[in-house]
């Protein structure tokens, strides 16, 4: 049992929090736990008091649990991209949207599934507690038998120290950012084909040199293909493949159509 | 013999819930109506009798169960597996699928803030959870939604033994949600504008048709 002491931060103030890292089930639960244990009205929540406590909460990880780190690390990522957002003069959207709303209606809706998954676990426990026909099976259960031992302390002892304890293997993640997006392929191929009634694949290729180009202008192709976007065409296995145009439609009006759940 | 003792027989001989439409098929003089009276009948007969067990309604069916009173002593007999308790991670994507079906696996990790992929496939694996339709996103990600296996094990009769969402202490109202959340929200900001709360219990009501059962077809492109 893991437990940090959190300085809240604020100038004179002496409250501390305790902070169990292991007993969080993801950044939400932490997030949410920060806040019910200060007393903070969600809907006013101070971010960068309570990005500053994440951060510290999220540092003292141990290196084994750096693997399920990465949801904490969006989080605080997330965090600090609201509190920019506060900083900013409110220049294009109007006086009343909140950055932190999205925040605070993913905090109510999961605290809200709490509420159902305790429920949930309620009925499981009920149920279990009551059984159908089965459940007594009138087969017999095997009868212990005593064995008489008949190893010496000698072969014990030379069993155990034979055992190596399996080492501590130190895996390296190496994280790299999206170099390729499949929608900027698909704005290539439709930006393309404005210009020119059929591109050859390789064309499209030309100016790139890693392998990820290719494989995420082939999947942009399929996709555009699959909606009717652009047609495909090869003469034989493994000659080249060009894409043609269909219609004049313009890159946005696809990928709104591409997308049609982010809203 | 009367109607009721051939209700009693087939219950008794099941380990599984059956349908009032199920039992009905034991004998021509039975149809819907008179088996639920049956089952009304025997249902009296056993908590007068005191008898150790009771007739249960679950997923959408009938079930002779033990009273959990007696759950102590058939304990004992460890000659069949208990069904094993899912852990706090299944429960919680489980109340998710449950309440938002069909829902895919992003929309479930960005609920819960952590990936899912495991979890979500051990549910399949317990067959609590399944594929029901295809979005229409990219790449056509998968849907899921809830079994008859997942209202067995929870004891439900259907979806709406299930808490409504205005009656638990959480309540998301409509002002508070962004317009980036989700178009299943924006679908019901639009369709229930009067209303003050928005609750993701709607969706059971849509799911749920008059006899409670969720339509298993994938949706409609």
């Amino acid at each position: 049992m893991k437990t940090h002491s959190l300085d809240t931060g604020g100038a004179g103030e002496e409250i501390f929090l305790i902070v169990d890292l292991e007993r969080f089930r993801g950044p939400l639960d932490l997030l949410l736990h920060l806040i019910k244990q200060q007393d903070i009205d969600i809907f006013e929540i101070p971010i960068s008091k309570i990005t500053r406590q994440f951060l510290l909460a999220i540092r003292s990880m141990s290196v084994e649990q750096i693997d399920n780190a990465g949801e904490f690390m969006e989080m605080a990522a997330n965090l600090l991209r609201i509190k920019a957002r506060m900083l900013l003069p409110n220049s294009t959207m109007s006086g009343d949207d909140d950055p932190r709303a999205e925040l605070v209606y993913r905090l109510l809706e999961y605290e809200q599934i709490q509420e159902i998954r305790a429920h949930l676990s309620v009925a499981e426990s009920q149920r279990s507690r009551q059984f159908g026909k089965g459940f007594v099976s009138p087969i017999n259960r095997i009868e212990k038998v005593e064995v008489i031992l008949d190893t010496t302390w000698d072969e014990v002892y030379a069993a155990a120290t034979s055992v190596t304890v399996p080492s501590v293997n130190i895996v390296e993640h190496k994280v790299t950012t999206r170099l390729v997006a499949m929608e900027d392929k698909v704005d290539l191929i439709l930006l393309t084909l404005q210009r020119l009634k059929r591109v050859e694949f390789s064309g499209l290729l030309k100016p790139f040199e890693s392998k990820m180009h290719g494989v995420m202008t082939l999947l942009a192709g399929l996709e555009l293909a699959r909606k009717r976007k652009v047609k495909l065409r090869q003469a034989k296995a493994f000659s080249e493949l060009w894409m043609y145009r269909v219609s004049e439609s313009s890159p946005e009006a696809v990928k709104s159509q591409l997308n049609p759940s982010e809203g | 013999m009367r109607t009721t003792q051939i209700v009693e027989a087939v219950l008794f001989s099941s380990d599984a819930p059956l349908r009032s439409e199920e039992i009905a098929r034991a004998d021509e003089s039975l149809n819907e109506d008179v088996v639920e009276k049956c089952i009304k009948e025997l249902t009296k007969m056993y908590l007068d009798a005191e008898r150790a067990f009771e007739i249960k309604q679950i997923a959408g069916g009938y079930q002779i169960l033990t009273l959990s009173v007696y759950a102590p002593y058939l304990e004992r007999f460890d000659t069949v597996p208990k069904s094993s308790r899912l852990s706090m991670p299944a429960l919680e994507t489980l109340a998710i699928i449950a309440y938002r079906q069909p829902i895919g696996r992003i929309d479930i990790e960005y609920i819960r803030g952590v990936s899912s992929a495991g979890v979500i496939r051990t549910l399949q694996d317990r067959e609590l959870v399944d594929v029901i339709g295809r979005g229409d996103g990219l790449g056509r990600p998968l849907l899921y939604g809830t079994t008859k296996k997942f209202l067995e094990h929870f004891g439900f009769s259907d979806l709406e033994d299930l808490p409504r969402t205005e009656d638990l202490p959480v309540i998301l109202k409509g002002e508070d949600i962004p317009d980036s959340v989700g178009s299943v929200i924006s679908e019901e900001l639009e369709t229930k504008n009067n209303e003050e709360v928005i609750t993701t219990g709607q969706k059971i009501d849509d799911l749920a048709g008059g006899d409670g059962v969720i339509p298993l077809s994938p949706p409609v492109e």
